[in-house]
């Protein structure tokens, strides 16, 4: 008996799925490049017959933007602006961060406690704060603050920690002559007292002697910490090599970065496509691709071929700079790194760098002018709208950490206590061995979320006057009336910052996880 | 046998094993979840290398009762003597009782985020505080006993059920306990690799462990058991030795029970 198969020779394209599936696939690509292609070119031609030609040179225009606090307030060109708005926005989002980190989980672990006070009050926190607008709120930091009593000549003097209406100063540490060689001595410290502390573990293995390797390696990096106070000038030889790095870096053709960077995106996609197989590999042989998989692979290569090309044509682009004659940016990138290790040499040489590593200040309240008192250059002053800002992010985001701190705890099974109780461990350890650990992988990623929603919403620090990034914008904008190339850097800039942030999560996330199968 | 005063009865167990002075002593013990009373007034002794098989059907207290062993529960009537230690809300004598009775789960509870090795040297070395050298030579002899010691390096996640659940068997001896308390070790497990964890129990309680087990197990308990406990609605309905308990049993219930599940 034979069976008759209903077969054509070939199967017409319209029915064949896998030719559907690309072609929809590169539609879609075309479609959505096209439609920023012509959304762009609107926008330009938009600009133009607006009388205000689009483009980037207020970068480096001289700019008479006043600055109330960062880096440098009085900056002579947009671009130095800008970057003292990155820097102070950098700043409350990096303290905001660890201030959150630290208050959440104990804020966290506060609502799960069985003293009902304790559990309380963490409950209402959580309540009342994630349940206000954050910019209510820092409003509201900022107007506790100003209602604080004005310095006057009586206050004149120095001081640990002082409030006043014009903020609050501290004392602190600053790193001072001599900070970046002393610096590299205690890194130096601490990868030998790791060797320290292998070693004395070792000790005790073998001979069952007990031994202290923790505490061996704290001591390893303070001995290292103060020999290094007084010997960092020994480490003067590396300025004039680090000069002879610079030198040598501006003597580099500048198309030589370019290159760097196009090989550095091909490579990359090459790195991706190869780790891309091995994920694949089995003992069984590679298994057969699917038509996404090849998507994908094709995708990666092309995206490192048209970055490695874009690296080009932007390379090439020619820009005014603020000493007033032009340059290509590859020559700019060139100029950043030979400045960079100038900076490093002038770090590293003892004739140039006096007074010890670190300096300590007290705060101090003088008087400035005709009877107009202020903080004094010394100790760390924390301007009104910064610590609105930076409040209001803290306890904000830790509210939302601290629920998500419960649920990760609460997520981890109860078995484990069960199971950790049974064998005797007491409840700190069972906290501390058993549960946390659990509970910090579920947690992580949620966490990293919050991470990025703080660094983005530092930027309603604009209500409160606090020169970050957004608020400088606003001010270039205004002058120079670029709104559109401002918003790009400004989204430029968010963008960058997250994406960096959810890599830094990501691979804490994917070092932590659980081996199943 | 009877010793010169003819009160302690010198028997030796099932396994051969002559039993000792009681290590488990319940005297009415009665517990609550909120207005449902699990524990009705329980009240039985076990003595050291004696082997007792708890049965019953679900809901009869069985688990509770021997979560109150290690005060996973508290009960709040009645006194339970572990070791000559009362258990009472002193947290020194709770953590003292529990570093020296083992619990095996149904569920296994091994720590997911250490390797196998690990699961078994934690309580060591934090507990006991040996160091982790010693802690690790006794987790790999333990390793060996129970079958696996190729596995030391993996993580519970990598294992099957069978061998998870020797792993806390190991995990649980490492702490060298004077008691073992099994709470339905076998019931999370397929039927092939049941046996695999009784041959463990077994050689455990030929070794003259004082242990109690929860079970569905009936060959074990026919096998192994030195006294079986029939369990109903938090009281000991009957109790006797496995020959008795099997061929002859006196209450209702239980023949009930025993004519469902064999």
């Amino acid at each position: 008996m034979t069976v008759e198969v209903t077969q054509h020779e070939q199967t017409p394209l319209w029915r064949n799925a896998t030719f559907l599936k690309w072609l929809a696939q590169i539609v879609a690509l075309l479609g959505v490049t096209a439609f920023f292609i012509i959304l762009a070119s609107q926008a330009v031609e938009n600009f133009n017959r607006s009388g205000i030609s689009f483009g980037f040179d207020w970068l480096s225009d001289p700019t008479g933007v006043d600055i109330r606090e960062g880096i440098d307030t009085k900056p002579n060109s947009g671009a130095r602006a800008l970057a003292v708005g990155v820097v102070n926005t950098l700043r409350v989002t990096v303290s905001g961060i660890f201030a959150a980190t630290i208050l959440g989980i104990v804020i966290g672990i506060g609502r799960l406690s069985n003293n009902w006070i304790v559990n309380k009050i963490s409950t209402i926190y959580i309540e009342t704060i994630r349940n206000i607008p954050l910019l209510v709120q820092m409003f509201f930091w900022s107007a506790i603050a100003i209602t604080l009593p004005d310095l006057t000549v009586d206050d004149v003097g120095d001081y640990w920690f002082k409030a006043s209406n014009r903020g609050f100063a501290l004392a602190w540490i600053f790193p001072s002559g001599g900070f970046w060689p002393w610096l590299t001595i205690v890194i130096a410290g601490i990868f030998v007292g790791r060797y320290v502390a292998r070693w004395q573990r070792r000790i005790q293995e073998d001979t069952g002697r007990r031994t202290y390797p923790a505490t061996a390696w704290f001591l390893t990096v303070v001995v290292f910490g103060v020999i290094g106070w007084f010997a960092w000038p020994l480490l003067g030889f590396l300025s004039p090599v680090l000069h002879g790095i610079a030198t040598f870096v501006d003597a580099i053709p500048a198309i030589v970065f370019v290159i760097l960077i196009a090989i550095a995106a091909i490579g990359s996609a090459v790195w991706w496509i190869r780790s891309f197989f091995e994920a694949r590999r089995t003992p069984a042989g590679f298994g057969k691709l699917t038509d996404d998989d090849w998507f994908r692979l094709i995708f990666a290569g092309v995206s490192g071929v048209v970055i490695a090309g874009l690296a080009f044509v932007i390379g090439g682009f020619t820009i005014d700079t603020i000493a007033g004659d032009t340059a290509t940016v590859a020559e700019l990138l060139r100029t950043v790194v030979s400045n960079f290790f100038d900076w490093l040499g002038r770090s590293f040489d003892p004739s140039l760098q006096v007074g010890a590593p670190l300096d300590p200040q007290k705060a101090e309240v003088v008087v400035r002018g005709a009877g107009f008192v202020n903080y004094g250059t010394s100790g760390q002053v924390v301007s009104v709208p910064f610590f609105a800002v930076w409040f209001g992010v803290t306890l904000y985001t830790a509210a939302f950490i601290a629920e998500i701190v419960r649920g990760g705890v609460l997520a981890v099974p109860k078995g484990q206590t069960e199971a950790s109780q049974a064998v005797g461990l007491t409840r700190s350890q069972l906290l501390r061995l058993v549960i946390l650990p659990q509970a910090f992988r579920i947690i992580m990623p949620p966490i990293g979320n919050q991470y990025l929603n703080l660094f983005k919403n530092t930027s309603l620090g604009i209500g409160v006057a606090y020169a970050d990034i957004v608020a400088v914008g606003i001010t270039i904008l205004n002058q120079t009336g670029q709104s559109l190339p401002v918003v790009m850097v400004w989204m430029a800039f968010f963008l960058t910052g997250s994406l960096l942030i959810s890599a830094i999560v990501n691979y804490y996330n994917r070092r932590m996880m659980l081996v199943e199968r | 046998m009877t010793t010169g005063n003819g009160e302690q009865t010198e028997t030796a167990g099932q396994t051969g094993h002559v039993l000792g002075e009681p290590i488990i002593i319940a005297d009415d013990v009665k517990k609550w979840f909120g207005d449902f009373q699990a524990l009705k007034g329980i009240t039985t002794s076990v003595r050291e290398r004696e082997v007792v098989v708890i049965i019953g059907p679900s809901g009869s207290g069985k688990s509770t009762f021997i979560r109150c062993l290690n005060r996973l529960e508290a009960h709040q009537e009645g006194t339970i003597i572990i070791d000559g230690t009362e258990l009472t809300n002193d947290i020194k004598n709770v953590e003292r009782i529990r570093s020296e009775v083992g619990m095996v789960f149904q569920q296994f509870n091994l720590f997911p985020h250490l390797t196998v090795l690990d699961n078994i040297t934690l309580a060591p070395q934090w507990v006991r505080k040996l160091p982790k050298d010693e802690a690790r030579e006794i987790g790999v002899q333990l390793l060996e006993r129970v079958g696996i010691p190729e596995q030391a390096e993996k993580y519970p996640g990598q294992l099957s059920g069978g061998q998870q659940q020797r792993v806390a068997i190991a995990r649980s001896l490492a702490m060298k306990p004077k008691i073992m308390l099994f709470d339905e070790p076998t019931s999370a497990l397929d039927p092939e690799m049941i046996k695999e964890v009784l041959d463990v129990m077994k050689e455990l309680a030929l070794s003259g462990m004082t242990m109690i087990v929860v079970t569905h197990e009936m060959g074990f308990a026919r096998e192994v058991a030195d006294r079986v406990l029939f369990f109903d609605f938090g009281t000991i309905v009957e109790a006797g030795t496995p020959e008795h308990f099997f061929t002859n049993p006196q209450h209702d219930r239980t023949k009930l029970f025993l004519s469902q599940i064999l």
